[in-house]
């Protein structure tokens, strides 16, 4: 009877160390569903879903607060993936944040007009502009995200927004004209 | 600590990340980034250079993480460019 009773709560006491052990030693800094969710999103930093940032908008996205279609520069596929991940229906993108532009655009400073203000350094939300006041300010364009937010900043518009030119690195296969169908049972049949 | 070092041209840009000493100055970074070999134009008397966008001095110590900038200098003279606006009567090139 002792015994019994010794020994349970030896291991009683045994578990509880090795829970408690396993709270300190994995425990979870933040809510690792934002970070999936900030994964997903493609970190333009445009502030078109009317949160001043991927991460912002990801944490609303997990707490409920917005809705998963308001990632114009992501797309469906954005949409998609992260109905995917939340195990909910995709939706159309909310036209209210704005249009998906189809062709990547890097935006494009023309330097002989440029007056050194500042406006689209502090505009960029990817510290993609190298200037400084009354120098050159020039795109770095592997940073910058084309979400056009220096654009509007130009007192001077003398920033545009230029579709990213091929390179071997960059360049894909063009998709075909026809529209993709898929085979079934039924068409694998008639070919 | 990581640094780095970057020198924009409209179709082509430098960014290096450098590994330097704590302490270091500007001008240590952009010597070891080894931008100077690769554009000689930099002449680093006339160019002005800065962090993060804002101007510094050669001399100054870098924080970790920081952007050395290299600039270059305007083409168009923003006071001429003013005057000639204001000719034309608009406060603002917006319309």
């Amino acid at each position: 009877m002792l015994m019994a009773i010794l020994i349970v709560s030896v291991l009683a006491g045994l578990f509880g160390l090795l829970l408690g052990f396993a709270s300190i030693r994995f425990k979870v800094e933040g809510d690792p569903i934002v970070d999936q969710i900030d994964q997903l999103l493609p970190q333009t930093q445009c502030g078109q879903c009317g949160f001043p940032g991927c991460r912002p908008y990801a944490e609303a996205i997990a707490s409920g607060e917005a809705d998963i279609n308001r990632c114009p520069p992501g797309g469906e596929t954005t949409v998609q993936a992260l109905a995917d991940l939340l195990g909910v229906e995709p939706k159309p993108l909310d036209a209210e944040a704005g249009e998906p532009s189809d062709i990547p655009m890097v935006a494009v400073i023309h330097e002989e007009y440029c007056i050194g203000c500042t406006l689209c350094i502090q505009a960029c939300p990817v510290d993609a502009i190298v200037g400084a006041p009354k120098q050159m300010h020039t795109v770095i364009a592997d940073e910058c995200t084309g979400c056009k937010l220096c654009v509007p900043a130009c007192p001077v518009d003398t920033i545009t927004m230029e579709p990213i030119p091929p390179t071997p690195e960059n360049w894909t296969w063009p998709f075909p004209d026809k529209p993709y169908i898929p085979i079934t049972v039924e068409t694998a049949h008639e070919q | 600590m990581k640094v780095e070092v970057a020198y924009a041209l409209p179709d082509e840009q430098f960014l290096q990340e450098v590994e330097v000493p704590d302490g270091a100055t500007l001008k240590d970074a952009i010597l070891q980034s080894g931008v100077l070999e690769k554009y000689p134009e930099i002449d680093l008397d006339s160019n002005k250079v800065g962090i993060f966008g804002k101007l510094h001095n050669l001399t100054d110590a870098l924080q970790p993480n920081d952007r050395v900038e290299i600039y270059r200098p305007l083409i168009c003279d923003p006071k001429e460019v003013r005057r000639q606006r204001a000719k034309k009567g608009k406060t603002s090139a917006k319309v």
